[in-house]
């Protein structure tokens, strides 16, 4: 079937990609600077490394993307489809929230280490 | 523990742990440690020639050499003075004996001082410098203490300041990225303090200043420029400068890596919350026995647990 | 009465009745097909016998009920026909599809001398027996297929077999074997029957999208309705010009569809919910009635031991969003008819990969579907109140 791409804008987006015994969702995740970048990167490496105990997560995105689930029809044979629905959905809010917060810790720790320090002198 | 203690703890509790057990009267046991410190920097615990009533302390700096140049030497011998034996142990730059028969009465301040050799060392640089400067001359060259392995921290002065430059790697792409970060709040910092130095920072390329020497270019190098003007460098600030400054890459490094662990801690954690939410899609098989034709005849027990 | 089956965790993949309605084939998503016979007093299902043959999952399942055969096709390409001997055992023969595919669906043709299996080969296999050499043959009908075989049903009249496929087609084929049968007479899809003439062809959708997911022939033979993953509704109607309606629903997609009357159609899929569908003469389609009524649940108070449990494993301690409204729990697999025919069911159950098997009574249903199925002039038949005969009563009363 024709994939879908549901888009907030350039950077964050979704590619739907439904066949007839499974279905891949890719998620392009905001990255506004090189720190967010990172820390996108590393989450990602970091999830994809577990990705056996996600089931539904690849170990490889899609090009242009982050991070892809692949929902087979085993999956969904053995699991609450909506609650795999809510999962996608959870996972996609989660995520922005949990980058930006990462960047806001990494900033506040800067800032609180430069003030220390510069506090000294 | 935002800021890194700039003495040897490990060093100093050695040392005291060996005096008190002097003083006590038990028998002297024999010592050979060996601690590594920042930058490079190697401490060797031993007793000279087996004598179990002194212990010899040495230190090896790689970059003592370039330290000589700017008065270790002197600054050394002024510090530690009849505890400085005159040929330090081999492969080791500083040698100091104590004897643990002849203690001084108040020994915890000379425990305290040995804790500081590493400091100590570095500190003869600054303090020309500052000296310099204080006198309202400007240095005919540039001190350059290569301190690590492709790190160099320049120190030159002017009338009116003191400007030391390091230059760090950053091992990690990552690294440089977080580092930007640690960077530009030490730029602002001043902001929030209105005593602190002027903070600049350089990234890839070395500042103005140090065009005309090598100073390397590179994707992961960083430079920091620290503006230190008289309120620094007077005699009265000088030594929490000194202090404050020797350890700044040290502190970086910490606070990246820092920083790192805890991304990871989050990372982590986020991620079994992920993993429970994908559970909720999971039946639960303890409730699900697989028995053959089990009915719920009744439309109404919809609960089918 | 709604009943509720429950046969472990495994989805069931397909079931099939025997005459009779009181032994249930079935395949829980595995190798094998399990043959229950429910108990007269208690109701329950209690499995008489395994049939293993298959290497694995198996696809299709189909009981012949006058001859009393079962055919099962499956992943590893081939299918078995399996018959009962004095003993009650069931012994299989095997049948060459000659595919090079999964088999994906089989069905028995009306007068159970021949059957259809669909396949991922792109092609259909139509089997009969050979009595002169022993056994089955199968012939294939390949053009114009151009993707899996996904559902077939046969025409009453035991020749035209209607045929969905995931190139978004529904294909009427005739399965004339000459070997076996009389030249068939003609029927309002066409006049010429051999063997593998595409009779007609409809589209799903012109735009592409939407696989087959099932086929039904009406009880005349003269309309076909058919269900996609574009989540439509179709109905072709022969002696209406070969007349097209569709309904795009809001629902998700179906996975089977029967017709249930003349004008009635019911289909199920993944909405986990069978619906009640009616066609006008006209062609005209109109959603009437679920057959489930949605209902919440009321959250069970957990146990402490289990709270925690569920905080551990799933970060909280309210599940009641765990399981749907539906008395269904995931999509629905297959519809059969329980009780009477494609002219005028009066049940049917539906399997599902949720494990379950659910026996829909339309003469017991809730009030409020009661209401809205008489409604309608169509649907009014499912609803019309049943009088009760004396002894029903009686043994309702000893029930109560």
């Amino acid at each position: 079937m024709t994939p879908v791409v549901v888009s907030r804008n350039e950077k964050e987006r979704v590619l739907i990609e439904p066949s007839i015994n499974s279905l891949r969702v890719s998620i392009a995740i905001k990255q506004a600077d090189d720190i967010e970048r990172i820390l996108c990167h590393k989450f990602m490496r970091f999830l994809m490394m577990r990705a056996d105990n996600f089931i539904i997560l690849r170990r490889k995105p899609v090009e242009g993307y982050n991070i892809s689930f692949l929902i087979t029809n085993f999956h969904t044979e053995q699991m609450y489809k909506h609650k795999l629905v809510d999962f996608v959905i959870h996972f996609m809010e989660e995520i922005d929230k949990e980058i930006s917060e990462m960047k806001l810790a990494v900033n506040a720790r800067a800032r609180e280490c430069a003030l220390e320090y510069l506090k000294r002198f | 523990m935002i800021l890194l203690e700039i003495h040897n703890r490990i060093l100093e509790d050695t040392v005291s742990v060996k005096i008190r057990n002097a003083l006590n009267g038990s028998k002297p046991e024999s010592i050979d440690v060996t601690i590594a410190d920042f930058d490079g920097v190697l401490f060797h615990l031993t007793n000279p020639d087996g004598d179990k009533t002194k212990i010899r302390i040495s230190i090896c700096l790689k970059f003592y050499k370039e330290l000589q140049q700017h008065g270790a030497d002197s600054l050394i011998k002024e510090e530690y003075g009849e505890f400085l034996m005159e040929t330090p142990e081999s492969g080791y730059n500083i040698s100091i004996l104590l004897d643990l028969e002849k203690l001084p009465e108040d020994w915890q301040p000379l425990v305290k001082k040995i804790g500081l050799l590493k400091r100590n060392c570095f500190a003869s640089v600054f303090q020309k410098y500052f000296e310099i400067q204080e006198k309202g001359e400007e240095s005919s060259s540039r001190a350059v203490i290569h301190y690590r392995e492709d790190e160099t921290m320049y120190i030159e002065s002017k009338p009116d300041r003191v400007t030391v430059v390091f230059s760090t790697i950053f091992k990690d792409p990552d690294d440089v990225v977080i580092g930007k970060v640690f960077m530009q709040e030490f730029k602002e910092g001043k902001r929030g303090s209105q005593t602190a130095p002027q903070v600049l920072f350089s990234h890839k390329e070395p500042p103005l200043e140090l065009h005309d020497t090598d100073a390397r270019i590179g994707e992961n190098i960083g430079y920091v420029t620290f503006v230190l003007f008289p309120r620094h460098t007077n005699k009265a600030a000088r030594e929490n400068t000194i202090n404050l400054i020797h350890m700044f890459r040290d502190y970086l490094h910490y606070h990246i890596k820092c920083s790192k662990a805890y991304i990871h801690t989050r990372m982590r954690a986020k991620t079994s919350d992920f993993l429970k939410v994908l559970n909720r899609a999971r039946p639960e098989q303890s409730n699900s026995k697989r028995v053959a034709g089990v009915s719920q005849r009744n439309t109404a027990i919809r609960a089918l647990t | 009465m709604t009943e509720v089956f429950q046969f472990g965790v495994e989805p069931i993949t397909c079931h099939a009745w025997n005459k009779e309605r009181t032994k249930l084939a079935l395949s829980l998503n595995d190798n094998e097909v399990n043959i229950y016979s429910r108990q007269p007093g208690t109701g329950d299902w209690v499995l008489e016998h395994t049939l293993s043959g298959h290497d694995l999952r198996v696809t299709g399942v189909d009981w012949a009920p006058n001859t009393n055969r079962i055919v099962t096709c499956s992943a590893d390409r081939n299918a078995y026909v399996w018959c009962q001997d004095e003993s009650g055992k069931w012994s299989p023969t095997l049948v060459l599809l000659r595919i090079n595919r999964a088999a994906t669906c089989v069905r028995w043709s009306p007068q159970e001398n021949k059957f259809a299996v669909g396949s991922g080969a792109r092609l259909i296999s139509v089997c009969y027996f050979e009595q002169e050499n022993n056994w089955w043959v199968s012939k294939h009908i390949k053009k114009p297929i151009r993707s899996t075989i996904t559902t077939l049903d046969w025409h009453p009249n035991n020749i035209l077999l209607a045929a969905g496929s995931s190139d978004f087609k529904v294909r009427i084929f005739s399965a004339w074997i000459k070997d076996i049968e009389p030249k068939p007479s003609a029927t309002s899809w066409g006049a010429k029957m051999p063997l593998g003439q595409l009779m007609t062809e409809f589209s799903n959708s012109t735009g592409g999208g939407g696989w087959v997911h099932g086929v039904s022939f009406s009880c005349d033979g003269n309309r076909v309705c058919w269900v996609g993953h574009d989540s439509s509704v179709s109905v072709a109607d022969a002696s209406r010009e070969m007349a097209k309606t569709q309904l795009k629903t809001p629902h998700l997609p179906f996975t089977a569809v029967t017709w249930i009357s003349k004008n009635t159609l019911l289909a199920a899929g993944h909405g986990c919910c069978p619906m009640v569908y009616a066609v006008e003469d006209s062609g005209k389609l109109t959603f009437v009635s679920k057959l489930d009524v949605a209902q919440k649940k009321e959250a069970s108070s957990l146990s402490a031991m289990r709270k925690f449990k569920s905080l551990d494993r799933t970060a909280r301690t309210d599940s009641s969003d765990t399981t749907l409204a539906t008395l269904h729990q995931n999509t629905i697999t297959g519809i059969q008819i329980l009780k009477g025919d494609k002219a005028g069911a009066t049940s049917v159950s539906t399997c599902g990969s949720d494990s379950y098997l659910i026996l829909w009574n339309f003469k017991d249903l809730p009030d409020t579907i009661a209401d809205e199925l008489l409604c309608h002039p169509i649907t009014a038949w499912m609803a019309e109140p049943r009088t009760q005969s004396l002894e029903e009563s009686i043994a309702e009363l000893k029930l109560a």
